[in-house]
């Protein structure tokens, strides 16, 4: 009986820890405090396991994928090459587009300040697609910037503290994005499907009709939570209904979410 | 008491930091194994007591500092899969000496089967229902398999660290 009540009594210990701390997690400040303090728990032994696990870790890697790095560095090495050559050419493209956005006074995301950071971590659970970056609100980070990397969006900033900020990527479940395509500018809804299920977009008229591969760009719209024109997902995928008057698509991102390494964090606020 | 203590929390320290920096890294089919809800099942198992329990809390909420999902969710999933480890050993089931040698990794298996969607639901009374899309499925396939082969070498290892056994009925 007394083993009964000490049960009892640490599962009911238990559940008021856990709805306190949710307590003062919504209470806000306190929130990033708790995380703070747990981080700081743990950080000896995060470095413990790191200084045992990382080099156990590299080597393995290295023994088993090296003619796959070998292959990737080549890879990357031509990609640089062609990248550079693109540099050149869109150098005279750029000045010209600066021109006319000077003249039509047209937004222009070349013009937007960025801030780059660093990932220095990814999110550790299956239930949220988030990345940690190195810089925060004393950088000037705010909560809902836009997020860039890899050739195209990567999401937008959610939490900031003073030196790093969360950013949840564009495949996360909560995470939903207007874009446009097409020569009617069709704007669609596209929305995260969780951490390995990319991305979708449903309701698309019949009238706009999309392709394989074809680029989507997030749309210029008043409220849009992005500055329009940056290239956010790749059409992989059409699925018709027949008889309806509209139709889905699967998109993929077309920034590499698995590979972030730096990211560009567009100091832009949506407009009210 | 005093020694099981320190040592679950030196154990679930490491544990923890091996689940944040090594194992939420090595994804299998994209999905991580949640080591942080299986020790305090084998705690549970093991007869740890409220130790289980509070360990589960512990390593929920460390977990927790470090991903974006509500706040206390995997401290509850922890401390509710700690409990059901104590209450199977109570009932002398899961002892992995007296027990079949699958009896440990079928419970297990069924924990990783089921914390996930506990997760899930927990979630939704903090009202967040995004959780439920994404690979759920896959989420509990991977872990329960990885439960199973993991259960008995951390029983094993945990029953060596902590001195622990479960009481024969």
């Amino acid at each position: 009986m007394a083993l009964s009540h000490s049960r009892r009594r640490a599962i009911t210990l238990s559940a008021l820890a856990v709805v306190t701390a949710y307590g003062l997690y919504q209470a806000g400040g306190v929130g990033n405090g708790i995380r703070g303090l747990a981080g700081g728990i743990l950080r000896p032994f995060s470095w413990t396991v790191n200084a045992v696990a990382t080099p156990i870790g590299h080597l393995l890697a290295g023994a088993v994928n090296y003619s796959d790095l070998v292959s990737q560095n080549q890879q990357l090495r031509a990609e640089l090459g062609k990248a550079q050559l693109a540099a050149s050419v869109n150098a005279g493209a750029t000045s010209t587009l600066a021109a006319l956005d000077a003249v039509l006074h047209l937004p222009f995301i070349g013009s937007t300040p960025s801030v780059v950071a660093q990932v220095v971590s990814v999110s550790p659970t299956n239930f949220a697609a988030t990345v940690t970056i190195s810089k925060g609100a004393s950088d000037g980070l705010l909560p809902g910037m836009p997020v860039v990397a890899n050739g195209g969006v990567v999401g937008r900033i959610i939490a900031t503290t003073n030196h790093g900020s969360t950013v949840r990527l564009i495949t996360d479940a909560n995470s939903s994005l207007n874009v446009t395509f097409g020569k009617q500018a069709t704007t669609v809804l596209v929305d995260g499907r969780g951490v390995n299920d990319g991305l979708a977009m449903g309701g698309i008229p019949v009238t706009a009709p999309l392709t394989i591969g074809q680029v989507l760009l997030s749309s210029s719209l008043s409220g849009s939570t992005m500055p329009g024109g940056l290239p956010v997902a790749k059409v992989t995928s059409i699925s018709v209904t027949p008889g309806s008057s509209t139709y889905a698509a699967t998109v993929a991102p077309v920034a590499d979410l698995n590979h972030l390494s730096f990211v560009d964090v567009l100091l832009w606020e949506p407009s009210t | 008491m005093s020694r099981l203590i320190a040592v679950v929390i030196l154990i679930t320290g490491c544990l923890v930091a091996l689940q944040i920096d090594v194992l939420s890294h090595i994804r299998l089919f994209g999905v991580v194994v949640m080591v942080v809800w299986l020790w305090p099942f084998c705690l549970g198992l093991l007869g740890a007591g409220q130790v289980a329990v509070v360990a589960g809390v512990i390593s929920g909420l460390c977990f927790d500092a470090h991903a974006a999902t509500t706040f206390g969710l995997n401290a509850a999933v922890g401390a509710a899969v700690a409990a059901v480890g104590l209450r199977l050993e109570r009932q002398g089931v899961g002892d992995i000496d007296g027990a079949a040698w699958w009896t440990a990794p079928a419970l297990s298996a069924l924990t990783g089967v089921a914390a996930p969607l506990l997760f899930i639901l927990a979630g939704a009374f903090t009202l967040d229902f995004s959780l439920w899309r994404g690979s759920l499925v896959l989420t509990m396939v991977v872990n329960a398999a990885a439960f199973a082969v993991l259960a008995r070498p951390l029983l094993l290892a945990s029953r060596t660290l902590t001195g622990l056994a479960p009481v024969r009925r």
